[in-house]
């Protein structure tokens, strides 16, 4: 029996492992998948220049669920020499600028809807800067990544007639400031 | 004892050592790929058939949540920009390529909405008219201003959202169902934001199966 009550504490032992494994495996998605998109994007499109993407279709198969209403552009940043400049024209249809850490965390973004409509028509100045920089010493409108690396995403309404949120999007960059 | 047992019991247990170690680390990402197989509806608000979580994007976001995120909703936003619906199932059956399905709508409290079919593999569905949603915008609409969307494979009348099958090998399809869809709302009122259980959404009906 002895035998027995080992095998039991062994698999039980396994188990409760297991279970908790699942959770730290879990905190590694997030990064790894960023990681993937970071080296694999910066490789194709480069880093801390905005990339403007064809509309997404069938064939749009570097990051999962794209939005065939949507038109997006982006802009892969890597801090550690600088801040960026990103400036973006505000078309009048929904318009966004969305910032993500590499743990996939949205941890700032700026629209044209509701009560940024003031926005529409304007031509958007940000400065990003890393982590370590201090944002008083910038003027302007400052978003500070929590990381040095990460992704801007500018998405336009691409419904109807795209010519306005094509132009706008075109006429954005993403560039040491 | 001699020497020579205690070398043989001292190999068992760095086996059952190194046997325990493999074994949960299978077991762990067995665990954690079912959990996140299971999408959103583990730990999100149900409305319907419907499931959101109003965390997506943010930092509050739990562990479990934020590796859905990133597999099956990378670059998600925050839920003032835009909050997410995922329909996978009906009446608990998950959706299939051989039945046809009826969406019945209206207009919601936002700023513009859209429905887009994906397929198990998180990607849109290859169709010949490259047709892969509809919007507060492109839909047919009856006079009163409500609408019906038809999904099937099949050609439909009015609004037919054409599905099939995926463009990634069948060999690595985990889900249970053959597709999902995706409702948006960007810039959702306040009812999604606060009560995202009970605010008004379309409903998805099974209309038959071949």
């Amino acid at each position: 029996m002895k035998w027995l009550t080992t095998l039991l504490k062994w698999v039980l032992g396994v188990f409760l492992c297991a279970w908790v494994g699942q959770y730290l495996l879990a905190l590694l998605i997030p990064n790894l998948v960023m990681e993937i998109l970071y080296q694999m994007g910066g490789a194709e499109v480069g880093y801390n220049s905005l990339s403007v993407n064809p509309r997404p279709d069938e064939t749009s198969r570097q990051v999962v669920r794209p939005s065939p209403d949507l038109l997006y552009a982006n802009c892969i940043f890597n801090l550690e020499q600088g801040p960026l400049a990103i400036e973006a024209p505000v078309p009048e249809r929904y318009w966004s600028m969305q910032f993500y850490q590499m743990n996939t965390d949205n941890f700032a973004g700026i629209t044209n809807q509701r009560d940024e409509s003031y926005r529409v028509g304007t031509v958007v100045k940000v400065t990003l800067i890393g982590p370590d920089n201090n944002p008083g010493d910038y003027s302007g409108e400052v978003i500070q990544s929590p990381t040095q690396r990460g992704i801007m995403l500018l998405r336009a309404s691409g419904i109807g007639d795209d010519a306005k949120a094509r132009a706008a999007l075109d006429k954005s960059s993403c560039s040491p400031a | 004892m001699p020497t020579k047992n205690l070398g043989v019991i001292d190999k068992m247990k760095m086996f059952r050592w190194i046997a325990a170690a493999l074994l949960t680390l299978v077991l762990s990402a067995v665990l954690m790929v079912r959990t996140i197989g299971t999408g959103l509806s583990a730990m999100s608000a149900q409305n319907g058939n419907w499931v959101t979580n109003v965390s997506t994007g943010s930092a509050d976001a739990g562990i479990m949540l934020k590796a859905t995120v990133a597999v099956g909703g990378l670059l998600a936003s925050t839920r003032e920009n835009s909050m997410y619906y995922r329909l996978n199932s009906v009446a608990g059956e998950p959706l299939r390529l051989n039945c046809r399905y009826r969406i019945e709508g209206d207009d919601y409290d936002a700023d513009w909405w859209s429905i887009t079919a994906y397929g198990w593999d998180n990607y849109l569905i290859p169709n010949r008219l490259k047709r892969y949603s509809f919007n507060n915008e492109n839909i047919l609409r009856r006079e009163d201003g409500s609408w019906v969307i038809h999904v099937a494979a099949n050609e439909q009348p009015e609004n037919w959202l054409p599905v099939g099958p995926s463009g990634a090998p069948t060999w690595r399809k985990l889900p249970d169902y053959d597709f999902d869809l995706l409702l948006r709302l960007y810039t959702p009122g306040r009812a999604y934001l606060e009560e995202p259980q009970s605010a008004a959404l379309p409903t998805v009906t099974l209309e038959g199966c071949s």
